[in-house]
């Protein structure tokens, strides 16, 4: 029992022989995982409760008669607590060879393979035969709806995903069915889990193969896949991602964890919207009225043609350019005298927001940088499609600048009259087709660059797969033009050109690279734009 | 004679009124001398109760053998939330059927028990989680609640001391594993029955994440004779470390099997051979289980000298557990029925520890097989060990009561399992 | 004895073999104190006790209308929130349909407020709740240890052979099913029998016949 004695704020215990000091109350895996040991586990999550039911994660605790939960037991001054004794590791193979029991062993053909945590521990903790002499189990394979596809006989009944979808998604839609080893996961007969726009998440908690994809099933084995930390570009959140990809394309988007943003989840929206980043009819090299030309030709008689330029200088880009790219195209369009530059970005009504991580929510602005294109004063122009608005544009007569926006809903005379279309673009639209200058861009997935989300955090990401042909990064290739027509030096990382942007705009102040990291970091806030 | 089972060597506190279809009613309660220690209570006071519930040394009758006092000593003392008395009457035991007697022939000494119970641990709301499948039992326990209701024994303002209790009967829905105290809250508060790992314990977070206390029938229905007679008298029976008086509940292979009220320590070979009239004829005793289906067995040398107390019983090599005396004589088939404890098991294990979960099913599996005549020398080996990585490795103590009989009856009769194994035959199966 | 106060094969409900009793059927069954409980309820401490099988079912009973809608209420005033009543109310769907259909169980849902998948994994947890039709009587048959010493095994193949079906099925005229069950807590009177929600004691492979004819002529 607690005196009303002040409890000390940290307490000092000692794990695998390390000292380890942590706050009262934390627990000895949290304890040990902040000294870099992993305690084995399934049923415990952070972002879940624990029910401490998979027994994987005992520990012996010197002068305890049972081996305890390191997931549930809190750490108490001078504890004595051995992960790799004898008798610890006894337990976990123990509990290891009961998981086997009814486990198909089918690794060959699962997609957790390679990831899968019953994979891991066995190989390293596991008894190298199994005792089990009678039938295995069978449930066979359900269709959850959605994207989740279930395989009952390699489900370790950790209930992770029951507990996501109650504690989290608060969409309780998953059930534990019968009891014993009759137990099962499973939906409300036949409502699944269609329309949940969480239940994706279920497939990564799930530590096994039992919840697995259908997007992704069978299509790139887990060792093959290269992971590229990344911002997820399908709505303002802006949640952090890995990019999983094999060959330069993307097979799949995962979420990253980040208490700032996202927790460790993200939503089905964002999740398999991907396919347009493997998109191949991309523009491949520089096109001068037509012609494919080498970037030092074209961008040499690009810049003649600006400082010979009369007419008004108008632009157009959209909420996918990074904060680099709208920064440079600001500074461009400061030093041709050009009016005011206008951005369009999709919109959709209301949020879906994520009960049980409240700051995530799948934001109404379908487009990853509308902040950003505010903070730097752009304006918003379009529809709820992102469509429309640009009228006064489509038949002006001086130099029209657009930087990525495809311009699908545009006709075919877009731009025709102007003295000077510039397209900076990764896809040759129609409308590119009338542009003296195409000038080929990367997509977020294959270049460096930052956006800044709803909440005013601005957010890195890196290249995760090779650009095709000669395609440059928007700001690379703005950052070159501006450089030379101020005399300046050129930007030569996506860095520098963040530096470069930031100097002039008070809400992204000092902030470096470094700063945002892996991670991101706030915006200042600024009068100026829309509250969060 | 009322109560078939009766015998002179019996002390009937609880037990005295089987039988006798009146002492059901309030009135022939009453006149039983029945309620009188509601005032009693109220005037001591509920630190003086659970004083006197400490001094006369009862301990629960649900399995564990806890001290009664101390765990109603653990209630908080500060008001605020609200408080429940939970009534384990959820009795499914393999071997155990006292509760059922017990709230079918004297319900209102339940009710009597639970009324001071509840205000001793400061709560105003009581259930009484009874088995789904005790239907008449149930229906008889609501009558006497209501009964006591209009008799002003319950609710509001009780005799006119202030103190309210409200008992409400919750039926359960089928499962074994709701008698274990958390898995019985998580039931009540209509979830899967299973266990919740303690820390915290009821007394801090139990039913609803109040302060619960949860309490047999048996140990509840000890208290009225606790407050009227006070704690010395009921320390007059049993021993030092288990005082009072117990039901026994003997099933099996005897001439007399039923429930007899015993005071603890009593030998267990006078029970089986003078109280239940002893084997059927011819028979001689092969071995015992003496507290439920989830305790170890004793092999007949081992019941020689054994005394039934919670101290006793585990000096012979188990424990007393709810004092279900399962009697097997020489006819018993160990496999077989080894097999049926531990099919038993794998069907209510709540499924949510793994080493319960599938260890239970493979255990039944390997003994089905062996039962068969289909296992090898090398299976024993396998559920021995098998079962040891399923003790103290889980929440409750459900995956524990695997081990016990397996292990207990490879140790004691490995020669009916070699045969079984070698021949088939059923060797020492008269 | 006289004939008013001969209990049937081998004393159903009652405790022993002995041939000591005195009393009647009704009165070891507590019927006679009991007496006929009201179908709202009563008084709401024991509203959730009545049978949770009964031989004459409704499928399409609505839930719930009336007096069963009254006693719904009075099992959820006893409760400090809606899911506590859940196996309560999942008992009186069951007396009313005979069995927990996925609509029964979604409508159990919506009137707790509780997602139909929860409760779903609720009504699989326990065993009493019918997750499909039985018959006008369900017979559970015990064969745990104490009955399975004393020929609990017999006794479930004698309920099998005299109603002709096998574990589980339920025979061609809609009378019977037949489980095996765990432990009734009858364990001093074997074979215990749960026959819908009353127990049967001391039953002999000899008496199921008769057992079984009565329930044809009386019900349970």
């Amino acid at each position: 029992m607690m005196t009303d004695q002040q409890s000390p704020q940290t307490v000092t215990m000692r794990i695998d022989g390390r000292e380890v000091t942590v706050p009262t109350g934390t627990t000895i895996l949290r304890a040990a995982e902040s000294v870099g040991i992993e305690i084995p586990h399934y049923c415990y999550h952070p972002g879940l409760s624990s029910p401490a039911m998979c027994r994987l994660c005992l520990v012996e605790v010197e002068g305890w008669p049972k081996p305890a939960p390191a997931c549930k037991t809190t750490v108490a001054e001078g504890q004595v607590v051995h992960i790799e004794s004898e008798m610890a590791q006894a337990q976990r193979t123990g509990v290891l060879e009961f998981y086997l029991l009814n486990h198909p062993l089918d690794c060959p053909i699962c997609d957790q393979s390679g990831e899968c945590q019953l994979q891991d521990y066995v190989f390293a903790q596991g008894r190298e035969h199994g005792r089990g002499r009678e039938p295995k189990r069978v449930l066979g394979r359900d269709d959850f709806g959605g994207d989740v596809l279930f395989n009952g006989d390699r489900c370790v009944m950790c209930t992770r995903c029951v507990r996501f979808m109650r504690e989290v998604a608060e969409d309780e839609r998953l059930c534990v069915v019968e009891r014993g080893n009759r137990a099962v996961i499973d939906t409300f007969f036949d409502e699944g889990l269609e329309g949940s726009p969480f239940a994706g998440n279920i497939v990564d908690i799930c530590p096994v193969g039992a919840l697995v994809s259908k997007d992704f099933l069978h299509k790139a084995r887990a060792w093959d896949l290269d992971r590229t930390p990344s911002v997820c570009p399908s709505c303002s959140q802006g949640c952090n991602i890995t990019l999983q990809t094999r060959d330069d394309l993307v097979q799949r988007l995962k979420p990253r964890e980040n208490m700032d943003v996202n927790g460790w989840w993200m939503c089905d929206f964002g999740r398999h919207n991907y396919e347009w980043i493997n998109r191949v009819d991309r523009v491949e090299e520089p096109l001068v009225n037509g012609e494919t030309q080498g970037w030092p030709e074209a961008l040499g008689s690009l810049l003649g043609r600006l400082k010979e330029a009369k007419g008004e200088v108008k632009a157009v880009t959209w909420a996918h350019s990074t904060n680099e790219e709208m920064g440079l195209l600001k500074a461009m369009m400061e030093e041709l005298g050009g009016s005011e530059v206008v951005y369009r970005s999709p919109r959709t009504v209301g949020e879906l927001q994520l009960p049980g991580f409240p700051l995530l929510a799948r934001r109404e602005d379908l487009a990853p940088n509308v902040r950003g294109a505010e903070i730097l004063g752009f304006t918003r122009v379009g529809d709820e499609e992102a469509e429309g608005g640009l009228d006064d544009l489509a038949t002006h007569k001086g130099v029209l600048i657009v930087v990525g926006d495809p311009l699908e809903d545009q006709n075919e005379n877009f731009g025709a009259q102007a003295e000077l279309f510039i397209y900076l673009g990764s896809y040759l639209s129609k409308v590119a087709g009338n542009a003296h200058y195409v000038l080929p861009t990367t997509t977020f997935a294959e270049q460096e660059g930052s956006y800044t989300n709803v909440q005013g955090r601005v957010q890195r990401f890196w290249p995760g797969i090779r650009s095709p042909g000669s395609a440059r990064p928007g700001w690379l290739i703005l950052g070159a033009l501006f450089a030379e027509f101020t005399e300046t030096e050129a930007p030569i990382g996506a860095d520098q050109a963040f530096v470069q942007v930031a100097k002039g705009v008070p809400e992204f102040g000092e902030i470096t690279y470094r700063d945002m990291g892996t991670r991101g970091a706030p915006a200042r806030k600024s009068a100026g734009v829309a509250g969060d | 004679m009322a109560y078939p089972y009766t015998h002179e060597k019996e002390v009937r506190i609880l037990s005295k009124h089987f039988g006798e279809p009146e002492a059901r009613t309030v009135e022939g309660w009453k006149a039983r001398g029945g309620y009188q220690t509601l005032s009693m209570a109220f005037e001591m006071g509920r630190n003086a109760i659970i004083d006197e519930v400490k001094a006369s040394g009862l301990r629960g009758r649900g399995g564990a053998g806890f001290p009664a006092g101390v765990k109603w000593s653990f209630m908080p003392q500060d008001g605020g939330r609200p408080h429940y008395l939970l009534c384990n009457a959820d009795e499914s035991e393999p071997g155990t059927f006292k509760d059922r007697e017990l709230l079918r022939w004297a319900p209102h000494q339940v009710i009597e028990g639970m009324i001071i119970a509840a205000y001793a641990i400061r709560a105003e709301q009581a259930y009484v989680y009874c088995r789904g499948e005790f239907f008449e039992t149930t229906q008889i326990l609501a009558r006497a609640i209501e009964e006591a209701y209009e008799a002003g024994y319950l609710g509001k303002d009780i005799l006119g001391s202030g103190v309210n209790v409200d008992i409400t009967v919750h039926c359960g829905g089928g499962a074994y594993i709701c008698g274990e105290e958390t898995a019985l809250m998580n039931s009540l508060e209509g979830r899967r029955g299973t266990p919740r790992i303690k820390p915290p314990f009821p007394a801090q977070a139990g039913y609803m994440g109040m302060p619960s206390t949860v309490n047999n029938v048996e140990t509840l229905s000890s208290i009225p004779f606790i407050i009227q007679e006070g704690a010395d008298a009921y320390r007059a029976n049993g021993t030092a470390e288990s005082p009072g008086t117990k039901l026994f509940c003997v099933s099996g292979h005897v001439r007399r099997p039923g429930n007899y009220e015993l005071p603890l320590g009593f030998p267990l070979m006078e029970l089986i051979d003078d109280v239940c009239g002893g084997m059927k004829e011819g028979r001689t005793l092969k071995g015992v289980i003496p507290g439920g289906s989830s305790v170890p067995i004793l092999n007949a040398e081992e019941c020689a000298n054994c005394e039934m107390s919670f101290e006793g019983v585990i000096a012979a090599g188990s424990q007393l557990g709810c004092a279900a005396v399962i009697v097997m004589d020489d006819s018993t088939d160990i496999v077989k029925e080894v097999r049926r404890m531990v099919g038993f098991y794998a069907h209510e294990s709540c499924g949510q520890c793994t080493p319960c979960r599938e260890g239970s099913a493979w255990a039944e599996k390997i003994l089905r097989r062996i039962e068969e005549g289909r296992g090898t020398e090398e299976d024993l080996d396998t559920l021995m060990e098998v079962t040891s990585q399923m003790e103290g490795t889980t929440i409750c103590v459900l995956s524990d009561s695997v081990a016990a009989p397996v292990q207990s009856s490879i140790n004691k009769f490995r020669e009916e399992y070699l045969s079984r194994i070698r021949t088939g035959e059923k060797a020492g199966v008269a | 004895m006289s004939e008013a106060r001969r209990i049937p094969f081998n004393n159903p409900g009652w405790a022993g073999n002995t041939g000591e009793f005195q009393l009647t059927e009704a009165q070891v069954r507590g019927d006679e104190y009991v007496g006929k409980r009201p179908p709202e309820g009563g008084h709401p401490s024991g509203t959730s006790t009545y049978p949770y099988m009964l031989a004459e079912k409704d499928p399409e009973a609505p839930l719930f209308e009336g007096a069963y809608q009254e006693r719904f209420e009075k099992i959820r005033s006893r409760y400090p929130d809606a899911r506590s009543a859940l196996l309560p109310s999942l008992g009186m769907a069951q007396e009313l349909r005979g069995h927990l259909s996925p609509e029964t169980m979604e409508q159990v849902a919506q009137l707790l407020g509780l997602s139909p998948a929860y409760v779903r994994g609720v009504a699989t947890f326990y065993t009493m709740y019918n997750k499909r039709p039985v018959g006008r009587f369900l017979i559970q048959v015990c064969t745990n240890i104490s009955c399975s010493l004393c020929g609990g095994d017999d006794v479930l193949q004698a309920f099998l052979n005299n109603t002709g079906t096998e574990m589980g099925e339920t025979s061609e005229d809609g009378n019977f099913t037949v489980m095996e069950a765990e432990c009734l807590a009858g364990c001093g009177f074997p074979t215990t029998v749960q026959i819908n929600s009353r127990y049967y004691e001391n039953v002999m492979p000899k008496d199921v016949p008769e057992i079984l004819e009565r329930l044809k002529a009386q019900g349970e």
